[in-house]
């Protein structure tokens, strides 16, 4: 603990950001919380007046709110799963982008959780689902569900952070208290190290059970109902296959952005995107695969209210939003990466952008369409979002911009001890592996 | 801040977590039991009460588990 | 017990008297005509417009259209408090200071009849005096919908007790059957052989709407024949 804190670490370019925030950061940091402060001010006109300040109506009684809620869990599929993922599969390339995507998780899942009370026409009586819940009702499995997920991937991202808030404490970085209470006395032995790594796999393996049942327990809350575009078998799977895509499009669009402002060229090369980008055209496939499949469904089998909901999205008001998706989300991402010439960093920006507004658009697509399609003739308007719900919407972005910035000004977003670890013994471990992999030698050249 | 102070604070925070978790574990028992009386879909609230419990338990376990072996793994000038 | 409502095509005019009895009756908010327009007006007991055949032979009726009251309410299933969950007489009922406003319970009734509180109840000016002293008016932010004058349930057994005899057919007759003029709709025990409902629901001409949904609804209509 008597280390000069002047001392040249080798990973320096990743405690920079923390040792010395500079000006820049505080100008951005002042600007989101002017927006916040501005959108807690219209929720609370939305608290005082009640829900009539936003956009819903009847039949399209669910929104903005309930479209952002999908999509925030959404993205923070990437994360803890995909990080999960790569660990178990020993990925040695995971090592500077696990960090990064838990962290994805832990905040955005914190602000997609919050959505459905934000929707809540009497938030002042949210007490009631504790004293009178009945988990009957799939809301009451979400709150479950996301509750659970929430903790694991804290803790997911917490335990691995140990060793690197030991770092910092011993290098003398403020706040020391902060940094002291948060390393639990971390000193490296080996003991502590395998501690560390057996927790590590038990939380590794937990997680994406729990990441899975999540996002399939949201589409539960549509498929449950005998609505029409919603009442659909390939629901689950549907959602955790657009979570993950939506998630891994977030990760590179991060990726890129820390690249740039942090200059981690260094750490994040052309190989971690190319890979990642991969991934991404992957679930592109998959993702139309499911359109395909839950659309050709419902088109063949020519249920009238289904097909009224169909051609809404095909032919009919919505269908500049569906046609939007499928660019976005299909042709646009498959065009850009399945070249290798255009597989850039800026070909891939482009292509996450385009798939994080896609996947925006099909949560979209998802939760109006069947509302404003009802069973019965009722005459029905359209559906169009008030001031409030942009407000809220564009609110819960900075909230995650700035929990982001907050994060990456007291810890380290690239993990330097397993970057460290890597460098040491990687190489060695996959050379190890690799043999072990090849076919045993033929015991007549070993007899001999 | 001196160190037991730090230390205590650890020491609360797992057992705000244990105190968490608890509260969970009971909250879930309580709707089941409530499920049960309305007879509404009781099955459903078993279910969803036998994979959450063990896991919010177990997670705290884990917390414990690093907390307690990382205490444990320290070298041994540092052990007062 | 299991109460129930016939409404006859055949005697029923359209004339939306059933729609403007229930709205005084309960207290049903009358909202401002530009809130109207987005959508939001409140009716527990709405008139659906239903076009039959094609053009020439096109002809556009009107309905009345109250809470299905289903006997397997896919609406109650949904809720998370159970602010909405189905009495042992059939009542599909709603508990207002329960209620969280999430309008799951919107998303999920397939005839769509249930109203949501977007705003505070507002009433013309003077109409707010004159509120139905039986009827609690809802808070904003909570969902309501046809209960089938249950209030008046209440009174009935009341009174009944009170004289010390049982519940008749003509004692509990929600208000959109105590108003309309041709006696189109009938209230009643579907499960009480003595009462009209009883046979009518078995007639040849009843028929229930969106019947393949298995929601068993306990409003039953009488086919016009003409
Ligand atoms: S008609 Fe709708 S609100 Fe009424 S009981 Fe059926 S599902 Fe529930
Ligand atoms: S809006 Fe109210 S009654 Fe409807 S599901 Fe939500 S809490 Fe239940």
């Amino acid at each position: 603990m008597e280390h000069a804190s002047a001392r040249p670490h080798p990973d320096a370019a990743l405690l920079n950001p923390i040792e010395n925030p500079g000006r820049t950061y505080y100008y951005i940091v002042v600007g989101l919380l002017v927006i916040i402060l501005y959108t807690g001010f219209v929720y609370f006109r939305q608290l005082w007046y009640g829900l009539g300040v936003t956009g819903m109506a009847q039949p399209v009684t669910w929104g903005f709110y309930i479209i952002n809620f999908v999509f925030f869990i959404g993205i923070s599929h990437a994360g803890t799963l995909i990080s999960a993922i790569l660990r178990l599969s020993k990925a040695e390339w995971r090592r500077p982008i696990t960090r990064m995507a838990e962290v994805i998780t832990a905040i955005v899942l914190a602000i997609g959780g919050l959505h459905p009370i934000i929707d809540l026409g009497r938030p002042d009586r949210i007490s009631h689902l504790f004293f009178n819940g009945r988990l009957q009702s799939p809301l009451l499995w979400d709150v479950a569900s996301i509750t659970a997920y929430f903790t694991a991937s804290t803790i997911y991202l917490y335990i691995p952070l140990i060793p690197d808030i030991a770092i910092l404490r011993d290098r003398g970085v403020k706040p020391r208290w902060l940094y002291e209470f948060l390393s639990w006395g971390w000193q490296g032995t080996e003991r502590q190290h395998k501690v560390l790594d057996r927790a590590m796999n038990i939380l590794m393996v937990m997680v994406i059970p729990i990441a899975v049942s999540v996002h399939t327990i949201i589409s539960y809350i549509f498929a449950m109902t005998v609505q029409p575009g919603w009442h659909s078998t390939i629901f689950g799977p549907y959602f955790v296959v657009g979570a993950i895509f939506s998630g891994i499009a977030a990760i590179l669009v991060l990726m890129i952005v820390f690249r740039k402002v942090f200059h981690l060229e260094g750490y994040l090369k052309h190989i971690h995107f190319n890979y990642l980008s991969i991934l991404l055209l992957i679930m592109s496939l998959i993702w139309f695969y499911f359109t395909f499949s839950e659309y050709l469904t419902g088109f063949y089998g020519h249920e009238p209210n289904e097909m009224r909901v169909f051609w809404y999205k095909f032919a009919g008001d919505f269908a500049p939003y569906f046609w939007a998706m499928i660019v976005c989300n299909f042709a646009l991402p498959v065009a850009i990466l399945c070249n290798s010439k255009t597989r850039t960093i800026p070909g891939i920006l482009i292509a996450s952008i385009s798939v994080i507004i896609g996947m925006w658009m099909e949560r979209l697509i998802i939760v109006v369409p069947s509302l404003a399609n009802p069973r019965l003739p009722y005459p029905t308007g359209i559906y169009i979002p008030s001031h409030t719900e942009w407000m809220l919407f564009l609110g819960g972005i900075s909230v995650f911009i700035l929990g982001y910035m907050i994060f990456a000004r007291f810890f380290p977003v690239i993990s330097i001890w397993e970057i460290e670890e890597g460098r040491h013994e990687s190489a060695k471990i996959v050379a190890e592996r690799i043999t072990s992999y090849m076919p045993d030698p033929e015991p007549s050249a070993t007899g001999e | 801040m001196n160190k037991k102070t730090i230390e205590a604070l650890q020491v609360l925070s797992i057992s705000l977590i244990w105190v968490l978790f608890t509260g969970i574990a009971v909250w879930i028992v309580s709707l089941l039991r409530e499920s049960l009386r309305l007879h509404d879909a009781p099955d459903a609230s078993v279910g969803i009460s036998i994979i959450a419990i063990p896991v919010f338990f177990t997670l705290a376990s884990i917390l414990t588990y690093v907390f307690i072996g990382l205490r444990k793994g320290r070298k041994e000038e540092s052990e007062p | 017990m299991k109460w129930g409502m016939v409404i006859d095509l055949q005697k029923c005019t359209g004339c939306g008297e059933c729609a403007a009895a229930c709205k005084l009756e309960n207290n049903v908010a009358i909202v401002e005509p530009r809130e109207s327009e987005m959508g939001r007006t409140m009716l527990w007991m709405d008139m659906l417009t239903i076009y039959e055949g094609e053009y020439p032979r096109l002809r556009v009726r009107q309905i009345p259209r109250p809470c299905m009251h289903c006997d397997h309410p896919p609406c109650t299933k949904v809720c998370p408090v159970r602010a909405t969950y189905m009495n042992e007489e059939g009542i599909v009922a709603q508990i207002y200071p329960q209620c969280i406003g999430c309008r799951y319970c919107m998303a999920a009734c397939p005839y769509t009849v249930k109203s949501f509180n977007w705003y505070k109840p507002s009433f013309p000016p003077g109409m707010d005096r004159a509120t139905n002293p039986d009827v609690s008016v809802r808070p904003v932010g909570v969902v309501e919908k046809c209960t089938f004058c249950i209030h008046r349930l209440q009174m009935a057994k009341e009174q009944a007790k009170f004289e010390a005899r049982d519940l008749r057919e003509g004692d509990f007759q929600p208000a959109c059957a105590d108003s309309c003029p041709t006696g189109a709709i009938v209230f009643g025990d579907l499960e009480n052989r003595d009462h009209q409902v009883n046979h009518l629901a078995h007639s040849p001409r009843a028929e229930k709407l969106l019947e393949d949904l298995g929601t068993e609804p306990k409003v039953i209509y009488l086919k016009e024949v003409d």
